[in-house]
């Protein structure tokens, strides 16, 4: 493992190099905490800013309740989906600019031939890439966990520490990390430039996006059972994945196929 | 002692051919040249040995550990140059060196000592905390000739190490691989510097896809065109020239204005007869040398079919 640790230590000092990187990983958890804060905080204060969504009680999974509490919970809900963006966006960033970056500075080859095994190569870039994006993803849910308690009443709190979400964020968040990064290995083997590579990894936001609309516009009820569901369904698809970035991450594929 | 050992070495890329049946070995402490043109195998040859790339047919061992079954042996003994330095270019000298200590599994104490060794031997240690990526091309070369070299490995493999570098820089890499020969490391050189291969080189091996002959530069010129002496002398006779024809031991003669070349077999022991015999014809011979034809002469004609004795 020790070989391991030599990756991660180089990975991250690369990383911290890279200006880029450190204020997109840095920017997008800051913003998701923000923003739901002092949305929460003008839906306490004005009146007006729930403008337009009286009639969401007639959803079915706001029946019963008071219109601003059923608006704040459904702007809770939105943003939980946005914290689950980080472990799929930031280890994409990471892990691309890593690949990419050996690529094109012809750094694999030299790297491949020391003892290292290709394994351990993996293995220190995934966890280079997901340790930062999964503690980023709670760190900032923690920072917006305690701030929220100061600007969210009783029930929207409740749905912000609901186990539906504390499962989301412990449970999905490093399975969507292990998709993300391992996209990031296939999608880094076939194209030269990182911020192409960004762009098609970023593809991957999209169908989690549909599904937040969906949600928001009442059309999926949110539940505990549909999260395990999801993670199970993510966790099959990680590892089919994580099978394909092996299989491309072999030394001779390496060296004479990756474009 | 042969610390490396081709048998039958072949390897295609799908149906391309990288390189067939390449059979030859290397002694411990001997700097072996590879001499061949773009795409004649040298590279995908290196990367067998190294471990990188699996043969599709044949054996080859380094130092007694078989290519594809001591995989992890022969990594530990090996170190490889390869052709572009491959450095992390937002990363210190230093850092570079220590990535590569650690991968070596060198620890603590030893590891600081190595990096600082080849730090200061190759006159980088005064830059050690900058980043690599201002460093010119002669420095980042010198970067991974130290990288390659970190863990003291028995073999070393260099693959165009003077390539791209101006005659300043690839010069002080010259004497850097002639100073490593000196301390009995094993080195495989690809090269197309074919002065650079002379100079360093105790055999060679020219090859396009193939290993067309292996030997040292010097038989190689000898088993091309034999050995051959220019004599010049003050005025060229004919009966000068019929006193040399009249030696039993003359392979060849030509005459060029005041210059005779001839082929002989052993000049040490036949040139002194052959000046002898000319003075006592009553030639003023001016100078003697041996006519060395290049090695890009050798290695043009072997490259195109030249026949060797």
């Amino acid at each position: 493992m020790s070989r391991v640790r030599v990756i991660i230590d180089k990975e991250w000092a690369e990383v911290l190099k890279n200006k880029m990187i450190l204020y997109t990983a840095g920017l997008m958890p800051a913003l998701f905490v923000v923003m739901p804060l002092v949305m929460l905080y003008m839906t306490n204060k004005e009146k007006g800013s729930l403008r337009g969504m009286e009639n969401i009680t007639s959803l079915p999974a706001f029946a019963g309740m008071d219109p601003k509490s059923a608006a704040q919970i459904l702007l809770v809900n939105q943003f939980m989906f946005y914290f689950l963006m980080i472990p799929l966006i930031v280890p994409i960033f990471i892990a691309s600019y890593s690949i990419i970056g050996e690529k094109q500075q012809r750094s694999l080859e030299p790297l491949l031939a020391t003892p290292i095994r290709v394994w351990e190569l993996l293995l220190g870039k995934v966890l280079a890439a997901a340790i930062p994006a999964v503690a980023l993803t709670w760190f900032a849910f923690a920072a917006y966990a305690v701030l929220a308690r100061f600007v969210a009443t009783d029930l929207v709190y409740a749905v912000i520490v609901s186990p539906m979400w504390l499962l989301a964020l412990i449970v999905l968040a490093p399975l969507f990390t292990v998709l993300a990064v391992s996209l990031a290995v296939i999608i880094s083997s076939r194209v030269n430039d990182v911020r192409l590579a960004e762009q098609i990894g970023g593809l991957l936001v999209l169908p989690f996006v549909a599904v937040s609309i969906a949600a928001t516009a009442g059309k999926i009820l949110l539940n505990f059972q549909m999260f395990v569901l999801g993670a199970l369904a993510v966790a099959l698809l990680d590892v089919a994945v994580v099978y394909l970035g092996a299989k491309l991450f072999q030394r001779e594929t390496i060296l004479t196929k990756w474009k | 002692m042969a610390i490396i050992q081709t048998e039958g070495l072949t390897k295609y890329y799908g149906p391309t051919l990288g390189v067939e049946d390449l059979s030859f070995q290397v002694e411990e402490g001997e700097v072996f040249g590879f001499l061949g043109p773009n795409g004649a195998g040298k590279t995908t040859t290196v990367r067998m040995l190294s471990c990188l790339v699996a043969p599709t047919r044949g054996r080859a061992s380094v130092n007694g550990h078989e290519v594809g079954v001591e995989n992890q042996a022969i990594r530990q003994i090996i170190g490889i140059l390869t052709e572009s330095p491959g450095l992390y270019e937002k990363l210190s000298a230093w850092k570079n060196l220590d990535i590569y200590a650690r991968l070596y599994g060198l620890s603590g104490q030893l590891r600081e000592k190595q990096v600082r060794r080849y730090l200061e031997m190759l006159g980088l240690w005064e830059r050690r905390n900058e980043t690599v990526g201002e460093f010119s091309k002669g420095m980042k070369q010198k970067m991974a000739i130290a990288r390659a070299l970190i863990h003291e490995p028995r073999v070393l493999f260099l693959d165009e190490p003077t390539a791209a570098l101006d005659p300043e820089a690839a010069r002080v890499v010259r004497h850097f691989i002639a100073e490593l020969k000196t301390e009995g490391r094993t080195i495989l050189l690809c090269t197309h510097n074919l002065d650079e291969a002379d100079r360093l080189c105790d055999r060679i091996g020219v090859m396009k896809q193939h290993l067309i002959q292996v030997d040292t530069p010097a038989n190689l010129r000898q088993r091309l065109y034999g050995r051959k002496v220019v004599l010049h002398l003050k005025a060229l006779t004919e009966p000068l020239v019929a006193a040399v024809r009249s030696l039993p031991f003359i392979k060849s003669i030509e005459r060029i204005d005041n210059q005779l070349v001839i082929g002989l077999d052993n000049p040490e022991e036949q040139n002194p007869i052959l000046v002898r015999n000319l003075v006592q014809a009553g030639g003023q011979v001016q100078f003697v040398h041996e006519l060395r034809h290049s090695l890009e002469e050798v290695y043009f004609s072997l490259i195109s079919g030249g026949q060797v004795a």
